[in-house]
């Protein structure tokens, strides 16, 4: 009978760790007390055997052999040792790989805090999974599609009641309101949101309770942190009033609660916060139940596991179910035409498909565009050292023949270039983490972003794991490079095979064509930008400032307002006139430089839906801006007729009519009021060139066109502006005129005024940003490969200077030596540069379907960029190699 | 020098190993420690101790003796060394200097 043996696996363990010097003693050891625990049972005496097998694995026990120690799994004190020595001796060599890693990886860190920063929008909200913003996507056939990120104030009960799903709806608003008493009233922006708001979102309350924020309910404010300190300065806040005015009443709000600074990253921003109570004095008492009259940001939270598609589901019969006999143009609003859509919160930020709400949306294709940049620019850097490192391998071979003779692993020749690059880029990682905190404040001026880089905890270990997986990516080609090195061959003659000679080529070309295809892409879209801003917009927009007037308080149509807003406008208008410095004065609902000018939609007598923009303006108006009309006539000043009845049209609106020669006659559909059409205006751009010119209406009363409109959607203000021209030498006089006149002519208002042409070239402020930033890049990127070729070129000459020599005895020329050293780069750029082209084109092309109006990519664009790049790479490879052939064959044949 | 210091348990061990004269290897030294000081451990606590100890130099070890319920693999037996004799005189000469200097009639003194 065999006796009972201790665990296989356990014995197996120990001897797999335990240095076998101990080995024999150690397990006698064990299998003795086996034997004694065995009485006690088989498995206890198993256990016991496991259980000392673990407690044996101590330092003094393990393994100690040579393979351990070359096996590259251990990193000795040795590896480093020669690694330091190593780049100590190659401290030029160092350094340029240190530098390049260090751009590298500072153009890295940068964009990637902007991609960060976009992509952290909205996260820091704890139940984000369950927060959903409603969206109203009505789609009545026939075009007459309304899709909208705000919604009817009814969403908010009506999902808590009919979705068992939803825990909580809440509300958000943003209005602006005169807030202050006496002359320092200012317009601040403010934010409404429903009671539970709080209970929702991990917006903190440092003064309150989430639960009741609103302690004195309708009557009560709630300020941010700043907000208490601009108003009521290091005092306690709460308590204290603060007035807002309602309309035409200034009214005194209770100081309830202070909540944190919003941060950053939140779509939702307010300092100031009124409850929905409030809804009440802001709108109609038909508003609280109509289904077609958008004003709120809705949004809600579902119950803990519930899944948003379960509350998709259901939506169309409760939404059926509520809109009961509702009518839309004329006909009962069927299923599938009035859909709610839930969309993620944590979606808002980045997606540019969805219609804008109050929330601000960045733009995801920009987001994308820069973070493959900052990848490019870190793989230009990798593929730099890996190029430069095996530039050193002539001198480096020697080295490694003699490890090999001595009996080096390959694996440990590994480890060793391995630990090279690492350390390598941990330098680097350091420097560049340094470098990029000091210049995030210039990054910042210099793009116009909003960048902050704060530490946390982690942080270090991310930078000593990018470090890591950076210098084994950039140094794993080198790596296996030298460790497949035969040792008879390399001791022999430090010959290179073609091979990799090949590989060295390869990566050149790809290094270039990384910076081409950055430098044509940065030209092209400082080109797109500079056509933009430069296009003739049909409009003359010199030197205008724009004044935003005030209406009456009580009035409350549009029609009323526009006409209250321009009565004050004459008052002012009157006041300028005095100055003989402003010579053209005018008013209307809108200004170049916004998007969004009011949106109406027609039902004409054929019953098509039809859509055009309106514009509502005073007689010198177009004159102003230098709008010439083509047919028929211009408002004429002082004409009642024109002024009451009169309609002008852009050729958009001409052709939306599908009227022939519409001077004279009516618009084609018979709810509009009175008018007649008097002329018919030449093209003009009247919003971004992202998009083509729409049809335009324009009136000097809007009274007579919005009998007959059936859909509006007014995105831009539509209170009337007043514009002048101003052709005094000194803008900032032209301020101080019309402060000194708004003064004295309504002393309690607040002024606001813009300059027309800054206000247009800011609708293309984020492509003027984007291609700063590119430009950095593409300067960065430049700079690392030109790095890479100096590299490159040394050690081209180094490895020919014999060649060199004996040619020049044997009578060469200057020139045909350039020629030799010269010929293989050129070769390799000119490839790159036609690899880049294909690789531009599609991207751009990509990019540039964004606008309406778009440059031509011609071929100059990629010549530019290639000339540039043969230049600069021509500049360092002929420095270089006028040196080689310049150099005394005597010094270079002598040894040996 | 690093490893002049004689820990308690290391102390204990190399007692035993002295007491046990050319008879002492883990296990056994386990056992007399056990019975001696009913404090609970196991063997592997005295390899570690016994490994120590011989990288100080107050202990040598040599392989022999096998046996049948060790499936045939020997023991190590530790001896002392003159080293470790002078480390266990001094640690000792130390314990009796001061044991010397306790007060003879404390009783009152204690708690």
């Amino acid at each position: 009978m065999t006796e009972p043996q201790p665990p296989f696996l356990a014995d197996r363990l120990l001897t797999w760790f335990c240095d076998p010097y101990l080995i024999e003693d150690l397990q006698g050891d064990l299998y003795e007390l086996y034997q004694q625990a065995l009485p006690k049972g088989k498995l206890k005496a198993d256990s016991l055997y496991w259980w000392l097998v673990f407690r044996s694995f101590r330092w003094s026990a393990l393994k100690k052999n040579q393979k351990l120690k070359n096996s590259g799994i251990m990193i000795t004190r040795n590896n480093f040792k020669v690694a330091f020595r190593v780049l100590w001796r190659d401290r030029f060599n160092t350094a340029i790989n240190l530098f390049g890693l260090t751009i590298g990886i500072t153009c890295f860190i940068l964009l990637g805090l902007f991609v960060k920063q976009e992509l952290s929008y909205d996260q820091f909200h704890g139940k984000k999974d369950r927060i959903y913003r409603l969206l109203l996507n009505e789609d009545y056939g026939d075009g007459r599609t309304f899709f909208n990120a705000t919604t009817p104030l009814r969403f908010e009960s009506m999902m808590e009641e009919n979705f068992p799903e939803v825990e909580k709806g809440v509300q958000y608003i943003r209005r602006t309101h005169l807030v202050g008493r006496g002359t320092d009233r200012i317009h601040e922006p403010i934010g409404v949101i429903s009671p539970d708001f709080f209970q929702v979102f991990d917006f903190e309350l440092l003064y309150g309770e989430a639960e009741k924020p609103f302690v004195s309910g309708r009557s009560g404010v709630l300020l941010s942190a700043n907000y208490a300190k601009k108003y009521f300065g290091n005092a306690d806040p709460i308590g204290k009033t603060i007035a807002i005015q309602i309309h035409e009443d200034i009214r005194d709000f209770k100081v309830d609660g202070i909540f944190k600074n919003i941060p950053k990253e939140s779509s939702i921003r307010f300092d100031i916060a009124l409850s929905t109570e409030m809804n009440r004095d802001f709108y109609d008492e038909s508003s609280f139940t109509a289904w077609f009259d958008i004003i709120p940001e809705t949004y809600i939270l579902l119950g803990e596991g519930e899944r948003s598609e379960t509350v998709d589901d259901k939506m169309q019969d409760v939404v059926l179910g509520q809109l009961g006999d509702t009518q839309y143009g004329g006909g009962q609003v069927e299923r599938d035409q009035y859909n709610i859509l839930l969309q993620p919160l944590t979606d808002i930020h980045l997606n540019a498909d969805i219609p804008l709400g109050y929330a601000p949306v960045g733009n995801p294709q920009y987001v994308g565009i820069l973070g493959v940049i900052g990848l490019l620019v870190i793989i230009i850097a990798c593929v730099n050292y890996a190029t430069l490192s095996i530039g050193q391998s002539l001198k480096r071979a020697k080295e490694v023949g003699v490890r090999k003779v001595l009996g080096a692993f390959n694996a440990s020749l590994k480890a060793q270039y391995l630990i090279e690059g690492v350390i390598i880029t941990t330098l680097a990682m350091t420097v560049g983490a340094g470098l990029s905190y000091l210049s995030v404040p210039t990054f910042n001026s210099l793009t116009g972003t909003d960048l902050v880089m704060t530490f946390e905890w982690w942080y270090p270990f991310v930078y000593l794991a990018l470090a890591i997986i950076i210098g084994v990516i950039s140094s794993i080609y080198p790596a296996f490079f030298y460790a497949r090195f035969k040792a008879a061959t390399i001791l022999h003659a430090g010959s290179n095979s073609a091979e990799k000679l090949k590989v060295r080529k390869g990566m050149v070309v790809f290094q270039f064509a990384i910076t081409v295809f950055l430098i044509s892409t940065s030209l092209l879209i400082r080109q797109q930008v500079a056509y933009l801003q430069t296009k003739d917009l049909g409009i003359d927009y010199d030197a205008i400032v724009s004044v935003q007037l005030n209406p009456d308080p009580a009035s409350q149509t549009i029609s009323e307002v526009t006409a209250s807003a321009m009565a004050n406008g004459q008052l002012l208008k009157s006041g300028l006139q005095k100055h003989p410095e402003i010579t053209d004065i005018g008013m209307g609902s809108h200004v170049f430089g916004t998007n969004g000018w009011a949106h109406y939609g027609i039902n004409d007598n054929n019953d098509n839906f039809k859509r055009f923009r309106l514009l509502v303006v005073d007689p010198q108006y177009l004159a102003l801006f230098g709008i010439d009309v083509t047919a028929g006539r211009s408002f004429e000043p002082n004409n009642t007729f024109d002024q009451r009845q009169g309609v002008l049209l852009n050729p958009a609106a001409v052709k939306l009519f599908e009227m022939e020669d519409p001077v004279g006659k009516r618009l084609p559909n018979d709810n509009f009021g009175d008018h007649q059409v008097l002329g018919v205006t030449e093209d003009f751009h009247f919003s971004s060139l992202h998009y083509a010119i729409e049809p335009l209406v324009i009136v000097q009363s809007p009274t007579p066109i919005l009998q007959g409109i059936s859909d509006l959607d007014l995105a831009d203000n539509i209170v009337p502006k007043l514009v002048f021209r101003y052709s005094g030498s000194n803008l900032t006089n032209a301020t101080d005129m019309l402060r000194s006149e708004w003064e004295s002519i309504f002393p309690n208002e607040s002024w606001n005024y813009e300059f027309v042409d800054e206000q247009i070239r800011s609708q293309y402020e984020s492509e003027a940003r984007m291609n700063k930033l590119i430009t950095v890049a593409t300067i960065l990127s430049i700079v690392i490969a030109l790095l890479g070729l100096l590299g490159l070129s040394l050690l081209v000459v180094n490895s020919k200077v014999k060649e060199i020599g004996i040619r020049k005895v044997l009578g060469a020329s200057v020139y045909s030596i350039f020629n030799l050293l010269a010929k293989g780069f050129v070769i390799q750029i000119i490839v790159a540069i036609v690899l880049s082209v294909p690789l531009s084109l599609f991207l751009m092309n990509r990019w540039l379907e964004n606008f309406a109006y778009q440059t031509s990519i011609g071929p100059e664009l990629f010549v530019v960029s290639g000339v540039f790049a043969l230049i600069i790479a021509g500049i360092v490879i002929t420095l270089h190699a006028l040196k080689a052939a310049r150099f005394n064959p005597v010094d270079s044949l002598r040894s040996e | 020098m690093r490893g002049e210091h004689l820990g308690e348990l290391e102390e204990l061990v190399l007692l035993t190993v002295g007491a046990l004269l050319h008879e002492a290897y883990a296990v056994l030294i386990l056992e007399e420690i056990k019975h001696n000081t009913n404090r609970k451990m196991d063997v592997t606590a005295i390899h570690s101790v016994l490994r120590r100890l011989e990288a100080k130099g107050y202990v040598v070890s040599e392989m022999g003796g096998a046996s049948k319920e060790r499936g045939g693999r020997r023991k190590r037996f530790f001896s002392l060394t003159v080293a470790g004799r002078k480390a266990l005189d001094e640690t000792m000469e130390l314990r009796y200097h001061l044991y010397q200097k306790l007060p003879k009639l404390s009783f009152a003194a204690l708690k």
